[in-house]
Order: structure tokens, then C-alpha cells, then sequence
């Protein structure tokens, strides 16, 4: 009698291929990218100082954890980034990496991440990108994405939280500043996924998830791109007449807001062939632009005003 | 009697070896920085290192 049941070869451990290049994509970095970039923000134009150390702590911590957040999501949708030719790629469903891995990695970035920031910066920015991680992966991954029309529009919220946190880490309080910040991210998303959305509904509609385009049509999306992106130009502007944000800010918010303004305009009046599909693809590269120089319009101006003293 | 004898265990393939080197590099680069980052921040902060404001 052998001493091995041969059953059990056939289930023997999973030996992992898996290159550190595979984890580094489960991280999604060129969304963590962005989320570095608006939390720098949130970082700078906090009042006061905070060490160069500390500072770097608590952007790294954020970034770790959006890329625990992008690795547990990576986990729970594998099924669905198998079927939609812009996931495909992704590690899980390559077969680089296990969703069980994933999860496992995700989960002990994000504890760390979470314990670092509030024990090394402060406990509320901990608490803060705790509840962010939070909202990601179970407000936005796990329930509302499969569910409704209105997954990103919601889960948004978790994406425009990240200055929020940093402000909180410069300051260990909130204040107006980093909910405006807030606000325009979170009224940037639904037009910047939903111009993605258009031109990949085939994608979606085959994953089954229920985005936009799929669940109303394209014809609703354009309308609901177009006032969405209203009330976006209309909020990013806001911080100027309101006294929180300067003239610099304002005028570039207002030039880059007509530039939205006018392709969100073309997205809605071109509907069919070639123009429809490169009116969503300009609204979509655009939108990236436009909150990446709306971001570094503040980030300047900070800058300009600590250099300016020394050159005198 | 067979002479070779089969290893015990399970073994690895080059591939496999490789990656999970890789990966070991990777987790304890992660695992200095961590150290080098609690160090640095105790300096910075000195003895108010555990006082964490709200």
C-alpha cells in the first residue's frame, strides 16, 4: 500500500512562478500614481510645516495603501478582468498569481500601511486611509460595483479621499481646503470612467457589470457625462470666488474647465461612427490632463511662494 | 534494487527557485525599509515618538 494516496499528487501545493514585477502590477501603479500626485497636493497646501520624514512617511503609507486596496480588487474581480481585453493582462488572470495570494497580499499592506501611518504621522490620517481602504474594497469591490449604474459615481469617494488624508497628516485635523479637493475628484470620476465606460462597453457588457453605457445606454451616459461635467467645472472653479484658493488657480480652473466643457459638449452631439468613438477618447485623455494640471496649478503656487523670499 | 533514490519533498524547478528568490529579496528590502522608516521617525520625533495627536 503506497503511502501517498495518488489522489493527493494530483492536489499537490501550488509552487508559485510569481515575479516581483507580477505583485508590483497588482498594486495598479498608474492609479497609485495619481493618487501620490493629488496626496502631495493635500500635503503641500496644508497649513503649517511638517518634517521632510514624516512627510514622506505619510505619502508612502498612502500609497501603499491605495496599492493594497487595487490588489484586494484585483482579487475579488478576477473573474470579471478575465473577460474584458483591458484586465485580461492582469496577474490573476494570467495565472501569475492566486486570488487567495492577492487577498493575502492586499490585506498585510494594508495593515501595515494603516498601523505605520497612525502610529509614526498621526491616528486620525490612519483611521482616515483605514476607512478609504475600507470603502474601496468592500463599499466599492465587493457590493456596488456588480450592482448598479451608480458603482462609480459612489465608490469615487474612495479615489478622492487621499488629499483628504494627507491633509490630515500634515495637520492631525480637517478643515474646508481638503474637502474641496474632495469634492472636485469626486465629481472628476464619473465623466473620466463613463468616456471609458462608452467606448468599452462591449467589454462590460460581456463581464456583466453593470456600468452606464450598458444598464441606461449611451445616449443617457452622454447626458449624464455632460451635466457632471457642469457641475465639476462649476466646483473646481468655486474654491476662487470663495477665497480659499488664488487667481492662478482660478484662471487656469477656468481655461482647463472650458476644455472639458467643450468636449464633454462633443461627446453628447457626436453619437454615431468614428467622431462619436474620438470624442470619448479626447474627453477621456483630457480628463487626466485636467485634473493632473489643476493639482499642479496648487502645487506650484506653493512652490513659487516658499522660493520666491529666497531669490528675493 | 533501484540505486537512485527519488528525492524527498517537493522539489523545485529553476524557474520556480528563481522567483521565489526574487520574491525573498523583495520582502526583505520591503522589511529594511520599514526598520530604516521607524528608526528615522523615532529620530525625528525623539522621546514624543508615541505622543499621536488627534
Amino acid at each position: 500500500m503506497s503511502v501517498v494516496d495518488h489522489n493527493a499528487i494530483d492536489v499537490l501545493p501550488r509552487i508559485s512562478e510569481a515575479e516581483v514585477g507580477d505583485y508590483i502590477a497588482l498594486l495598479k501603479p498608474r492609479v497609485m500614481s495619481l493618487v501620490i500626485f493629488t496626496a502631495l497636493v493635500g500635503l503641500v497646501i496644508a497649513p503649517g510645516h511638517i518634517h521632510p520624514v514624516l512627510a514622506f512617511t505619510a505619502i508612502l503609507c498612502i500609497a501603499v495603501g491605495a496599492g493594497a486596496s487595487g490588489a484586494m480588487n484585483m482579487a475579488y474581480e478576477g473573474d470579471i478582468d478575465a473577460l474584458m481585453s483591458r484586465t485580461a493582462n492582469r496577474p490573476i488572470p494570467r495565472g501569475r498569481i492566486t486570488s487567495g495570494e492577492a487577498m493575502a497580499f492586499g490585506l498585510i499592506l494594508a495593515f501595515f500601511s494603516v498601523l505605520t501611518l497612525g502610529i509614526l504621522v498621526n491616528l486620525l490620517a490612519g483611521a482616515l486611509l483605514a476607512f478609504t481602504i475600507f470603502f474601496y474594497v468592500v463599499v466599492y469591490t465587493m457590493w456596488l460595483k456588480r450592482w448598479t449604474a451608480q458603482n462609480i459615481v459612489i465608490g469615487g469617494a474612495a479615489g478622492a479621499l487621499p488629499p483628504v488624508v494627507a491633509w490630515a497628516a500634515a495637520t492631525g485635523s480637517l478643515s474646508m481646503e481638503p474637502w474641496l479637493l474632495f469634492l472636485i475628484i469626486f465629481f472628476w470620476t464619473p465623466p473620466h470612467f463613463w468616456a471609458l465606460a462608452l467606448f468599452r462597453s462591449d467589454d462590460y457588457a460581456r463581464a456583466g457589470v453593470p456600468m452606464l453605457p450598458v444598464v441606461a445606454g449611451p445616449d443617457a451616459t452622454r447626458l449624464q457625462i455632460l451635466l457632471y461635467t457642469i457641475v465639476l467645472v462649476a466646483i473646481a472653479v468655486a474654491p476662487w470666488p470663495l477665497g480659499y484658493f488664488d487667481a492662478v488657480y482660478g484662471v487656469t480652473s477656468l481655461l482647463l474647465g472650458a476644455g472639458m466643457m467643450w468636449l464633454a459638449i462633443n461627446v453628447y452631439r457626436h453619437r454615431e461612427g468614428k467622431q462619436a468613438v474620438r470624442a470619448t477618447r479626447r474627453l477621456f485623455a483630457f480628463s487626466i490632463l485636467y485634473l493632473f494640471a489643476l493639482f499642479a496649478t496648487l502645487l506650484l503656487e506653493v512652490v513659487i511662494r516658499a522660493v520666491m523670499p529666497l531669490i528675493g | 534494487m533501484d540505486d537512485k533514490q527519488q528525492p524527498d519533498g517537493i522539489v523545485l524547478t529553476e524557474a520556480q527557485k528563481r522567483s521565489r528568490r526574487h520574491r525573498s529579496v523583495a520582502i526583505a528590502l520591503a522589511l529594511g525599509v520599514l526598520v530604516v522608516l521607524f528608526f528615522a521617525v523615532t529620530m525625528v520625533k525623539g522621546p514624543g515618538v508615541l505622543v499621536r495627536p488627534l
